[in-house]
């Protein structure tokens, strides 16, 4: 996915301003000028400095360089799904591991990926249940990992 | 002597003997397979990594790289695909070689090699960590501060692209490893209210999202099944081997010293070297022309170079503190955590610790041998495993991995937020290698640069004031114009090709 270098220059020189102003809110030394946000000001300076160049090379290649491109994976339907499957499959597991437990929230995740990259029903399933259950030996029996039970503490405990 | 013992005890215990050979065996698998790179497989170790003393943990990064660099030359010479960027270099030469009929061959040398190059830069790193760690002992924070800054300066200078580019994501690295509790007042930076990031981002979701959920986004969406591979015969593959190392074996010796001179440049890794050291040894060759037609030569140099390369790194972030590549970078970040400061102080207060070290590269190199023909001998099977499966699982793993070191969920998103942002960086040619750097040094050069800003009492003239600092303070000075005036002279080039003639 190519995006103008111009918006990136916006995006770094808009972050920059953002540190620039929070900083001036940290303390200093006693008696000296220096402080917390002596480091953060040089970087956010050479941050907005770059971003200023981006922002003119980006102005100046805008007759090559549109301002959002995809890339080709993404104009297909199957590239476009498996790639979002990778952070919807994190967001899933960050909202229901918790509450509803590793062991039945990830085979679910799992084989609902593995179905959608091998098209494989069965074979998902008896990948995705194998798997959670050798992590699930090897992160919580060997290495003393505590991954949430979620709904099933109650029926274990 | 009493040292010598104590860390051959630390290394030759049956659990840190099992952690190299079953890192090892992971090593070639990550390395053989196109895709997964040397510095995702370093990533995702390190949530293990974190349940280990620090000998094994060391021992499993040093001895999983080893192989994974020499592993990627498995699918580049069977299958034109090289599985990490390290054996891309030869990798149409070494393809030329299959279709001799010569494939046993190019993989015998490629391992003997790699071993001899890996070998070479552990003995520099042997011998020359501990003099330099001992005259660094005297560096006060002018010093660090302007050893810091070289190696970043030197990671910008080395990125292939733009410097603009590489400088802002070293920017982004800086400002991520100021979040937290400030170095000079204890004040909190950065935090946005959130406990969580009291003590800072976390090094591991942030090395797995920048270079494992990089890499799944960027296979995933297409996904490939790989040719099938031809079956290698063993007695194939020792026979001409040594005949043909001590043919070149000059070109053996350049290389690996190049290599392991190249790996401690920071920012310039195995890849680096493996191209510099291929371009080298055509120049120097008696038969260039050969070069490109399957020819042996070039193969023998480009080898040894990508791993001495791997263990140059190690010269600069053991002696310093300040990674030489990306997987050091990890490195670096594995000890602090388990209480590690990389430097000088560590070659006398804990020589045990660095011995051990030198040790464990010295067994990764060696039963490279056995374990890369094993692997040859398998790759039929490694190559055969299908991408639909091996991405979704790699994710699961990245997931619990980047969970498991703090038991926190907040963990994961900064996992995704790394991953997602750092995808798109790099899709748009800015390097992730300044910014693992430069968040890993970020600590350092504040500290350093307040330390002495305090003490010279904000006149800059005294970071220059003490021989070595001066004169690291100058080479820097000087990288930076050089940079600026290539960067100017490239602009003025581009921008005279756009205008109508």
């Amino acid at each position: 996915m190519k995006i103008n270098d111009a918006l990136f220059g916006i995006v770094f020189v808009l972050v920059a301003s953002a540190i620039l102003i929070t900083v001036q809110s940290f303390p200093t030394l006693p008696d000296q000028p220096y402080g917390p946000a002596t480091f953060p000001t040089i970087i956010a300076t050479i941050m907005m400095l770059g971003g200023i160049a981006l922002c003119i090379s980006g102005y100046r290649e805008r007759a090559h360089q549109p301002l959002i491109r995809l890339a080709a994976v993404m104009k297909t339907r199957d590239g476009l799904v498996r790639m979002a499957c990778v952070p919807v499959f994190m967001i899933l597991y960050i909202l229901l591991s918790k509450p509803v437990g590793f062991p039945i929230v990830v085979p679910i995740l799992l084989a609902a990926f593995l179905v959608i990259t091998t098209r494989n029903w069965l074979k998902s399933v008896i990948i995705a249940a194998v798997t959670t259950a050798l992590l699930w030996l090897f992160f919580v029996d060997f290495l003393m990992v505590s991954l949430p039970l979620g709904i099933l503490t109650k029926v274990i405990y | 002597m009493d040292v010598f013992y104590s860390a051959l005890e630390q290394v030759l215990r049956p659990d840190v003997l099992l952690i190299i050979l079953g890192s090892s065996i992971y090593g070639i698998v990550i390395g053989a397979i196109p895709g997964l790179t040397a510095t995702m497989g370093t990533a995702l170790l390190v949530p293990l990594t974190f349940f280990m003393d620090p000998v094994p943990a060391i021992g499993a990064i040093v001895s999983a790289t080893t192989m994974a660099i020499f592993a990627g030359d498995i699918p580049g010479a069977l299958l034109r695909i090289p599985g990490t960027p390290a054996s891309a270099a030869y990798t149409d030469e070494a393809y030329k070689m299959r279709e001799k009929g010569l494939v046993e061959l190019a993989l015998g040398t490629n391992v003997i090699c790699s071993m001899i190059g890996g070998l070479v830069g552990v003995l520099v790193l042997v011998l020359a960590a501990p003099q330099i760690a001992e005259f660094s002992l005297m560096f006060s924070s002018y010093e660090y501060f302007w050893l810091a800054v070289l190696g970043l300066s030197c990671a910008i200078m080395v990125s292939r692209g733009s410097a603009i580019k590489s400088t802002l994501s070293l920017t982004i690295g800086l400002m991520l490893s100021m979040i937290g509790i400030d170095v000079v007042m204890g004040i909190k930076r950065f935090t946005f209210g959130d406990t969580e990031l009291v003590g800072g981002i976390s090094i591991i979701p942030t090395l797995i999202g920048m270079f494992a959920i990089t890499e799944i986004l960027r296979k995933i969406g297409e996904l490939r099944e790989l040719p099938s591979v031809p079956p290698v015969h063993i007695s194939r593959m020792m026979s001409g081997v040594g005949s043909a190392i001590w043919k070149y074996k000059g070109g053996v010796a350049r290389s690996s010293i190049l290599g392991t001179m190249i790996g401690a440049l920071p920012g310039a890794g195995a890849d680096i070297a493996a191209w510099v050291s291929y371009a080298v040894s055509k120049k120097f060759s008696k038969t260039p022309e050969k070069y490109g037609e399957g020819h042996i030569e070039g193969i023998i140099s480009a080898s040894s170079a990508n791993n001495a390369a791997l263990s140059g790194a190690y010269v600069p972030t053991l002696v310093f503190g300040i990674p030489g590549d990306t997987i050091t970078a990890i490195l670096i970040g594995v000890l602090l955590m388990k209480g590690i400061t990389p430097g000088p102080m560590v070659f006398v207060m804990d020589a045990g610790l660095v011995n051990a070290i030198f040790m464990v590269f010295v067994l990764a190199n060696v039963i490279m041998v056995p374990i890369g023909i094993g692997a040859v001998l398998m790759s039929r099977h490694v190559l055969g495993i299908p991408q639909a499966i091996l991405f979704p699982i790699i994710l699961l793993f990245c997931v619990i991995g980047a969970y498991a070191a703090n038991n926190t969920l907040f963990d994961v998103w900064v996992m995704l937020v790394v991953g997602l942002v750092a995808y798109v960086l790099e899709e748009n040619d800015f390097p992730l290698a300044p910014m693992i750097l430069a968040l890993i040094l970020g600590p350092l050069i504040e500290e350093n640069f307040m330390k002495s800003m305090i003490k010279a009492d904000g006149h800059l003239i005294e970071f220059f004031s003490r021989p070595v600092s001066g004169t690291l303070g100058v080479i820097t000075l000087a990288i930076w114009a050089v940079m600026t005036v290539m960067h100017l002279r490239h602009a003025k080039r581009k921008h005279a090709a756009s205008l109508p003639s």
